[in-house]
């Protein structure tokens, strides 16, 4: 079969994604350098290991929630379900549970409550902001009704131990990111279910026309996203060697902003696992790096903003263009 | 009503005497407009003088530079070379604004409005009617409602744009183009979602502008509309002015010739084939929309539904396709009765769908043109789960070599592609999966002549290899030259079924329309 349509090495949308993912990339560097000359606490072990832990946990949400956002979607429920994880782990490991089974029933949780957002959306005909935003506030209200408000300490030491130690000299949460990410990887590029997470951000009844079975691709973002949650619930019960239900308040935002920073498409349909990894690390960078400066820590969440206005313009910039 | 009557509702006031005022004396003239991108022209250097109140058509097949030329008299996008002169002045037309405020304005084939506003609020759009800073509501529904009505439009102004068809909508965004004071006004492809009623209350509104003075660019790739409808006619060919004729003195065979070097005859390019076994069979089939459908599909045959748009016939094939439920009736694929209950089950068969709109319900316009076609046949490329991408990448070339697809690259994404490559893709993803049956409604609308006849040739090649091919079209000829048998669709009934042009044009449309013909609006210039 002759093939007369000629394809450059690389096309000119995959240059412009490497290319954003290198910017990206730079800035983080940028900024690190910038750190390291302006602060003698920068470049410490201690201090780059405890901001590889804090980017790790956000990132690990961003990559589920990148999920969701690609299909056209939102998730408003990760933090949530990462305070409810912390809750439920702690739980169960204060009733005596082995470590494996206490992760294990959390996980299960967690894909439980992913599945009844698919559920919402798909049979209920909810609109997906509005299903997790009720969990959002409804799974907050259920841990402290099973806690009655009460912080679950957690006296095991193996289990808090985990997020303490390092293996090869990098901290084990963040092994957790290359865990959780070179398996999204791979789903999101090389499987067809990847493809109907795009097809079905992009056109729904397209797909369906096409034998996509959309419901079905549905349940996998949100069921993915609310597992990624309560997974980061898990790692934030070691960390801190707590559950409380309210924890975790706000990186539901933080993963959408770091998803976005990485270059997603809040219209769906536009996406990666790399871009929200490095966009988790520059907030993370930028906290870690105020604390060290002393600024106020009022000004980072301004700081946070600006920086999701100023590289999300860039990218309009872009495609305006185009 | 008279013009005055039409003219006082329009917000400037167009005046009937302009049109005799100066019959013959341009209103916009071009003189050597072109449009370069990165060094190839899309629209190479054009003189065109369009007369005052006169209707203009312009035909060319996609890709010709009609849509260039909208653009850069809407003030779209800059032009690169030439001038415009705007009676004898020149104009620079550099924004949308500018182009409006001289009275230059489009209605476009996707209605551009908002839907979740009322008609009145729509038509008033932008200058809506205040007092103290507050919107005068009553008085504008008034208002819209009074427009409405001196313009035939059996539509009450509160109602909801979005609850309207298609074709109302195209008429409120006529009419609010008209009540704005538009003097010049570009017409693309209007009639592409209209029913045949929708389109000749369409037609008696552009006659009445006309007739008050408006200059009227008419775009349209059906022929018989041109004729029905232009004085003059200009045809554009690879960015070239080919030609400009008066109505009078052309005829549809020489435009074609000038668009494409071609004849009819060999555009509705048909060969027979011996019809094989039974691929499908519907017995008495209902659903929403249609009732009692018996028909079926053979080896080789070509089965063409003719009808209005709302007659049933998309209803009945999507229903087959497994997108609605039936509500009774049968179902039988090659001799035996299945339950197709999703889409899945129906492509599992062997049937494919190249659905009616391709924006909706075809494409995925932002995603690559390979994961367009290679959609229905993922599960195929996948192994141990994974995407093989090299077959994933020639199975796309096979099928844009095959198609002659124009694009740039398989990666590009299907938005930057023409209609009739975009209509190349929703056809082209079901040839990878290899169908048994082939469903292809409505596929040529907004496709252009040289596109029609590859994709007619596209279904010879299907039927010889044993498939069957089921034509859903409002294009009569497309259907009367192509279908070995015809079936005619009226309000969700089969009312007539043809053999190889058995019957007459004028026998196909009377029972399409039922007893009654259409009834045209007056067209008020009594």
């Amino acid at each position: 079969m002759s093939v007369d349509v000629k394809e450059p090495v690389i096309s000119p949308k995959k240059r412009y994604n490497i290319l954003f993912g290198l910017t990206l990339l730079a800035l983080l560097l940028v900024l690190w350098l910038i750190l390291g000359l302006s602060t003698t606490t920068f470049w410490t072990t201690n201090n780059i290991a405890n901001l590889l832990r804090q980017g790790a946990m956000i990132a690990i949400l961003a990559v589920g929630q990148t999920f969701v956002i690609i299909t056209g979607g939102i998730d408003l429920s990760v933090g949530a379900i990462a305070g409810f994880a912390s809750t439920i782990v702690a739980l169960l490991l204060a009733n005596g549970f082995p470590i494996w089974a206490a992760v294990l029933i959390t996980l299960g949780i967690g894909l439980g409550i992913g599945l009844f957002h698919g559920f919402g959306i798909v049979k209920m005909g909810l609109p997906p902001f509005i299903i997790t935003l009720a969990t959002l506030t409804s799974l907050r209200g259920i841990g402290l009704l099973i806690t009655n408000g009460a912080t679950i300490s957690i006296n095991n030491d193996d289990f808090t131990n985990f997020s303490r130690n390092d293996f090869l000299a990098v901290p084990n949460l963040f092994w957790m990111v290359i865990l959780v990410g070179i398996p999204a990887y791979i789903l999101l590029q090389h499987t067809r279910w990847g493809r109907y997470l795009f097809s079905v951000g992009s056109n729904a009844e397209a797909s369906r026309l096409s034998g996509v079975n959309v419901n079905r691709t549905i349940y996998l973002a949100y069921t993915l996203s609310a597992v990624c949650a309560s997974f980061v619930g898990i790692l934030l019960a070691t960390r801190i060697g707590v559950g409380n239900p309210t924890q975790a308040e706000g990186w539901e935002l933080q993963a959408i902003a770091s998803s976005v920073i990485g270059g997603t498409s809040l219209f769906g349909a536009v996406g990666s696992v790399q871009g929200p990894l490095l966009g988790a690390f520059i907030l993370a960078t930028i906290n870690n790096g105020a604390n060290l400066l002393n600024v106020n820590s009022f000004w980072q969440r301004v700081i946070t903003g600006v920086l999701i206005i100023v590289i999300v313009y860039f990218d309009q910039l872009r495609r305006r263009r185009k | 009503m008279t013009h005055q009557d039409f003219a006082s509702q329009s917000g400037n006031g167009i005046n009937a005497t302009a049109a005799m005022m100066a019959a013959d004396s341009p209103i916009l003239e071009l003189k050597g407009l072109e449009k370069q991108y990165f060094g190839t022209h899309a629209l190479k250097p054009t003189d065109l003088a369009f007369k005052s109140g006169e209707i203009h058509a312009i035909v060319g097949e996609n890709g010709a530079g009609k849509s260039t030329l909208i653009k850069l008299l809407t003030g779209v996008i800059p032009r690169t070379g030439g001038n415009v002169y705007w009676r004898g002045e020149p104009v620079a037309l550099g924004t949308p604004v500018e182009a409006i405020k001289h009275g230059i304005n489009a209605v476009h084939q996707e209605v551009v409005l908002c839907p979740h506003l009322s008609v009145a609020a729509n038509i008033f759009l932008g200058e809506e009617h205040q007092r103290f800073g507050l919107l005068r509501h009553r008085n504008m529904v008034r208002e819209a409602q009074k427009i409405l009505d001196d313009l035939g439009f059996d539509l009450p102004a509160h109602a909801m744009l979005g609850d309207l068809t298609i074709g109302q909508q195209q008429l409120i965004a006529t009419a609010r183009a008209a009540t704005r004071g538009a003097r010049f006004l570009i017409f693309d492809e209007p009639t592409a979602y209209l029913t045949r009623k929708e389109g000749m209350q369409l037609f008696a509104l552009i006659r009445r502008m006309q007739a008050s003075g408006v200059t009227i660019v008419y775009i349209s790739h059906r022929m018989e509309e041109v004729f029905e409808l232009a004085d003059r006619v200009s045809v554009l060919r690879d960015g070239t002015l080919v030609g400009t004729r008066d109505i009078a003195d052309t005829n549809e065979n020489e435009l074609i010739a000038m668009m494409i070097n071609r004849s009819i005859e060999q555009i509705y390019h048909k060969d027979s084939f011996e019809l094989g076994k039974t691929i499908l069979e519907t017995r008495n089939l209902s659903g929403k929309g249609f009732e009692n459908i018996s028909l079926t599909v053979r080896e080789g045959e070509v089965v063409g539904l003719y009808g209005l748009i709302g007659a049933g016939r998309s209803e009945f094939v999507t229903t087959v396709f497994g997108r609605h439920p039936k509500s009774s009736g049968t179902v039988l694929w090659q001799g035996e009765e299945v339950n197709i209950r999703r889409e899945k089950d129906a492509i599992k068969l062997g049937i494919a769908l190249a659905p009616e709109s391709r924006r909706d319900q075809g494409l995925c316009l932002s995603l690559p043109v390979s994961l367009n076609l290679n959609l229905p046949v993922y599960s195929r490329l996948s192994h141990g789960g994974l995407i093989s991408k090299t077959e994933e990448s020639s199975q796309a070339d096979r099928q844009i070599a095959d198609l002659r697809i124009k694009t740039s690259t398989r990666s590009a994404s299907a938005a930057s592609l023409s209609g009739g490559n975009q209509q190349k893709i929703v056809i082209g993803k079901w040839l990878n999966h290899g169908a048994k049956l082939f469903i292809f409604d409505e596929p040529t609308v907004g496709v252009d002549v040289g596109t029609k006849a590859e994709i007619y040739r596209l279904f010879s090649a299907l039927l010889s290899q044993g498939a069957g091919i089921i034509l859903i079209s409002s294009y009569l000829p497309e259907v009367y030259e192509l279908a070995d048998t015809l079936h005619v669709f009226r309000r969700g009934e089969m009312v007539a079924t043809h053999q190889f042009k058995s019957a007459s044009h004028e026998d196909i449309l009377t029972r399409a329309l039922g007893s009654a013909p259409a009834n045209p609006i007056s067209s008020g210039e009594s």
